[in-house]
């Protein structure tokens, strides 16, 4: 077995028990993405050199007896949406093809501290807009599991890296679902924290009400991991909350005796998979029959999700984008003759069409006139989302629902179709709008061998009790076989 | 529901060429006919003060970044500024 | 031509002078190198977000009680977007809908009345950057030190009746930053601003006429001169029979015109909505009653007490209150109840402004106090001394704080008031000019002052002038 194979927390052990260094760690992964990145397409860059050079400090760091960082020498690959100072940081766009910031995300520097070793940098949905990685300005993203399938989105280079063996984890981001479908698509975990429970300083902005960072890893311990590395309270976001962040990997505790699971209804209803709903009310038989109590539960606001969703999403995201404006940084475009048309046209030829048509959707809610109508009554149901939820709270520990209403689908065949596209996000949106954390979990395959995922939902910031919930149905399935074996057209 | 595309890409600062702006027109009509669909809500938005933000104390740091580093990624800078087109008010 | 009313609104931006900006822990200051205060917050840079500055807040609460407003504990900012190299966000983080203070109301005197503006709301944003634009070069340079300087904007009810009203209200808004200790209301540094909005009706008509927004009014100044030319402007429109657009006009200061920004149609639509990267705002009820227990007695009040209470003209209680050494000198002296209210005004406005102003110093710069001062003008009251050696003893009291009874002493210049002495001293001076009583007699009245001139410099100046005076008159007659 080669090491890029091993999950974080083995990897940790054999670090510090000198069963291979940092170094030998890190060359076998970047020979793992020389040998599987044509194919796969994971990375936007990948910086072999410094990933040697922090390997090697690592390696010093442990001959010299220091105390390091449980995670110290893990190779990592980053979101190219998370600004790492000295690194390109594009979004996948050709508006940020050559930006390198002159500072690091929080979670940068947390990684950077803890003495990861940043692989590099993934692809991902221009600005973490799409579902699939195919708005990617850079590249497509293939899924391991059957290359001509996307990988989900907008994290698809951070999951399929994980699922690939391209990374032992990563960082992605999630504002409507971007870490858990494509975690779901290409079968690894996937954990979108609790709104304020990691800093977005640095994550560059698509929807800052909605956004959140979280980690993609092949194990619930592994994710456990790196969310205790990540989160914590950073007096640079002022949405960040100042509270006490415990250890999750070391309280991580498999028993579910008594542990109320919410099964709302409308999450199963028309529109999902029967081969999703199977798979997942049989997660819910295992979780009960290991002790757990199963309750049905209503949220009825669920129809209106989608709709809120692209709403609050596209309006913040249409002033996010605004500074992308050819003046200070990124793009511009060549030939202007005077300053609206330098704007227009680096605008224009710097964001794909998928970004133009959020911006255009967030620009026509905010206009005057429909202010009231759309962006006010989408901040209403909000609150009625997270006010259900709430409730349901009162009544269950967890929620479990799919995350994807089917698994991943062919390269192209929902690009021309933005409403298509926009309901694979369905099931993961609601959790955004009421800023709850979430966890995807590999869930069996279906008829075409292709993976399906289990959305654990929890209560504000309940991360340990979710990941425990998590780590229960690991250990219940015997493990997660999570490394794909790379193939172009799965059985 | 008709959306003036024109109006609102100038407001966004975007071009749609024309022989994308039926696409576009089109796309947009769906998402906006699908967004529309929000139940008559009436309640009114309160602020919620039950997280207030913790301010920052005012103090000043200098020496954080160089000039240079913050015009690295400038595309045009000529005497320590960003440099436009003429803008005339 | 028929009888017009000028009403005019105003919308004031004032700059505070905090350490660090609104929201990034950059320096707060002006007239440095281009570019040199600038940090990934203030510049926009992607992935960047606000915190807010607390003494921003603060600031903002105190003029709030200035102005006697509701103070909103709870309040939000808001994005106000739009695309301008100056803007590196390509929004303004300000408040829309819930500024942090409305509905107050500002009292001055004009004219000798007591005037009143009502203030719609004080609301706290960030200010942009700066364009340059050199003739030499064809594009324009952008500067961002200026971004995210913390800024006040102070909104007034069309309440104003004129310029003078306007230059008034101004006066004072400035008058009371500074006393407040918020804004260094630096003009040439264009740290206090204002949007001046003029329409004008018909005396008696029951609605306001059209009104124009001018932007660009970058001095109190410019603010009459703008108000003038914008009213006669409308005003000549509604006599020629035509109707004032609403419109965005733009002051040229230099050519004394307003020339058209925007039109109505072309309004700007800024999409406003609450800015996601930050929280409510919650200020407790305890921070708002110290604040305002910190304020000052205010220069609005302050002129309206020494008008009415202590009986200065209006003129010169305006040019007491508004300067805060002078006030506090007056204030002081006042307290101290030894002399006059009126003559402690004369002397700060006469002889300690005419030092001040040759020194270059501030009142508190020198060694000037309020009790010396009042012993001084105590001793003129009482006729010790003389007004003439009272500015002697100024001179010296004002560079070294000594006592100013030991200077009259030590420099000899009480007067003499004794009626036995003074009488000799006449009877002595008439005996030797016999020549001037005659002139005097035959009508030449400038004889007097002569003669007393000449007991004065027999006396080497030590007599009572008054006493001098009146018993060589009564002598004369006799």
């Amino acid at each position: 077995m080669r090491l890029y194979e091993k999950n974080a927390s083995e990897l940790s052990e054999m670090l510090r028990a000198k069963q291979c260094s940092a170094s030998e760690l890190c060359n076998d992964v970047l020979d793992r993405i020389n040998e599987v990145e044509n194919e796969i397409g994971a990375f936007v860059t990948v910086d072999a050199e410094g990933a040697k050079e922090n390997a090697a400090r690592v390696d010093k760091a442990i001959a010299d007896g220091e105390k390091l960082h449980p995670l110290a020498g893990i190779p990592i690959g980053i979101k190219d949406n998370i600004s790492t100072k000295g690194m390109r940081t594009t979004c996948s766009s050709r508006m940020l093809e050559n930006y390198v910031p002159p500072f690091d995300a929080f979670v940068a520097d947390k990684v950077k501290s803890a003495g990861m070793t940043i692989l590099g940098k993934m692809n991902m949905d221009e600005f973490a807009m799409g579902s699939s990685t195919e708005t990617s300005y850079m590249h497509l993203t293939r899924n391991p599991h059957n290359t001509e399938c996307v990988p989900g989105g907008s994290s698809g280079g951070s999951a399929a890296a994980v699922a690939a063996g391209e990374a032992v984890v990563t960082l992605g981001s999630d504002t409507g679902g971007s870490i858990r479908q494509p975690a779901a698509l290409c079968g690894v975990v996937g954990m979108k924290p609790t709104y304020g429970s990691v800093s977005r300083y640095g994550l560059v902005a698509f929807a800052s009400s909605l956004d959140q960072i979280g980690p993609m890893g092949r194990s619930v311990k592994d994710v456990a991991m790196v969310q205790s590395l990540i989160c914590g309270h950073d007096p640079m976001d002022a949405t960040s909350k100042n509270m006490e962040y415990p250890d999750y990997a070391a309280g991580l505790n498999e028993n579910v005796q008594g542990l109320r699971i919410g099964i709302p209804k409308e999450y199963f209803g028309n529109g999902i998979d029967d081969s999703v709903k199977s798979a997942v009310m049989e997660a819910v038989k295992q979780y009960e029959s290991n002790g757990a109590v199963i309750k049905e539960i209503s949220l009825p606001s669920t129809e209106y999700a989608i709709n809120t969703y692209y709403i609050i999403a596209s309006a913040e995201a249409s002033s996010n984008l605004a500074r992308f404006d050819g003046v200070k940084y990124g793009y511009r475009a060549k030939d202007y003759t005077n300053l609206i048309d330098m704007y227009e046209k680096t605008r224009s030829e710097g964001f794909g069409d998928e970004v133009k048509r959020r911006i255009m959707l967030g620009t026509f809610v905010l206009s005057s006139g429909y202010f009231d109508a759309y962006y006010k009554k989408a901040k209403i149901v909000q609150k009625n989302i997270s006010q259900e939820f709430s409730n349901a709270f009162e009544q269950c520990d967890i929620i479990a629902t799919p995350t994807v209403p089917a698994s991943a689908f062919k390269i192209g065949e929902n690009i021309g179709d933005p409403i298509k596209m926009y309901y694979n996000d369905v099931c993961t949106v609601t959790v955004n709008i009421a800023g709850l954390p979430a966890i995807s979990l590999p869930c069996g395959k279906d008829g075409k061998g292709m993976p399906m995922g289990l959305q654990l939902i929890g209560d504000k910031f309940t991360e340990q009790k979710l990941l425990n919930a998590a780590y229960a149905y690991e250990k219940m399935c015997g493990g997660f076989d999570t490394l794909a074996k790379i193939t172009g057209e799965a059985k | 529901m008709k959306i003036d595309i024109k109006h609102i890409a100038k407001l966004a600062r975007l071009r749609i060429e024309d022989d994308k702006l039926e696409k576009f027109e089109k796309d947009m009509e769906s998402i906006v006919n699908m967004v529309d669909k929000l139940p008559d809500v009436t309640d009114t938005l309160e602020l919620d003060a039950s997280e207030p933000m913790a301010l920052r104390e005012d103090k000043a740091v200098t020496g954080k970044f160089t000039r240079d580093e913050m015009l690295a990624n400038a595309p045009e800078v000529q005497a320590g500024c960003l440099v436009v087109p003429k803008t005339v008010e | 031509m028929k009888d017009y009313e000028i009403v005019v609104g105003l919308e004031v931006h004032a700059e505070l002078n905090t350490d660090s900006k609104i929201y990034c822990n950059c320096k707060n200051a002006f007239g440095l190198e281009v570019n040199s205060q600038v940090c990934p917050v203030c510049m926009g840079m992607p992935g960047t977000l606000p915190t807010l500055n607390s003494k921003v807040v603060d600031y903002a609460i105190k003029m709030g009680h200035a102005l006697n407003c509701k103070i909103n504990r709870v309040c939000k900012q808001d994005r106000k977007n739009y695309f301008y190299p100056d803007l590196p966000k390509a929004y303004q983080i300000s408040q829309a809908d819930v500024p942090l203070c409305e509905n107050g109301c500002l009292e001055f005197m004009v004219d000798g009345e007591i005037k009143k503006v009502r203030i719609t709301r004080i609301h706290i944003e960030e200010d942009a950057g700066k364009l340059l634009h050199d003739e030499s070069f064809a594009g324009s340079l952008v500067d961002l030190n200026r971004c995210g300087v913390p800024l006040i904007e102070i909104v007034s009810e069309p309440d104003i009746r004129s310029s003078a009203e306007a230059k008034a209200y101004l006066d004072t808004i400035k008058s009371i930053l500074q006393y407040i200790g918020i804004s260094d209301c630096k003009m040439q540094e264009g740290s206090i601003r204002c949007d001046v909005n003029v329409s004008v009706n018909e005396k008696g008509a029951k609605e306001f006429g059209t009104r124009s927004e001018m932007k660009n009014v970058n001095s109190f100044s410019a603010a009459v001169r703008g108000i003038e030319y914008e009213a006669k402007r409308q005003i000549e429109v509604l006599e020629a029979g035509g109707t004032v657009a609403q419109e965005t006009r733009r002051w040229d200061d230099a050519k004394g015109v307003s020339v058209v920004m925007r039109s109505k149609e072309d309004a700007q639509d800024y999409r406003y909505f609450p800015e996601p990267d930050m929280l409510t705002i919650v200020v407790d009820e305890e921070r708002v009653n110290k604040l305002k227990e910190s304020l000052p007695e205010l220069p609005n009040i302050k002129i309206k007490r020494y008008v009415s209470e202590l009986g200065l003209s209006q003129t010169d209680a305006v040019l007491i209150a508004e300067a805060m050494d002078k006030s506090r000198l007056f204030d002081e002296a006042v307290a101290l109840n030894m002399c006059s209210a009126k003559n402690i005004s004369n002397w700060i406005l006469g002889d300690i402004s005419k030092y001040v102003n040759e020194t270059g110093k501030t009142i508190d710069e020198t060694e000037l106090t309020a009790k010396n001062l009042c012993v001084l003008i105590q001793q003129i009251e009482k006729n010790v001394i003389s007004n003439s050696a009272g500015k002697k003893v100024f001179q010296v009291i004002v560079e070294d704080g000594s006592d100013p009874l030991k200077v009259i002493e030590e420099k000899g210049l009480a007067q003499n008031s004794d009626t036995g002495f003074i009488e000799e001293l006449v009877k002595e001076v008439l005996a030797n000019n016999e020549k001037s009583i005659n002139d005097y007699k035959n009508g030449k009245t400038n004889a007097l002052g002569y003669l007393v001139g000449q007991c004065m410099k027999a006396s080497k100046g030590k007599a009572n002038p008054g006493l001098v005076k009146e018993t060589v008159t009564k002598m004369l007659n006799d």
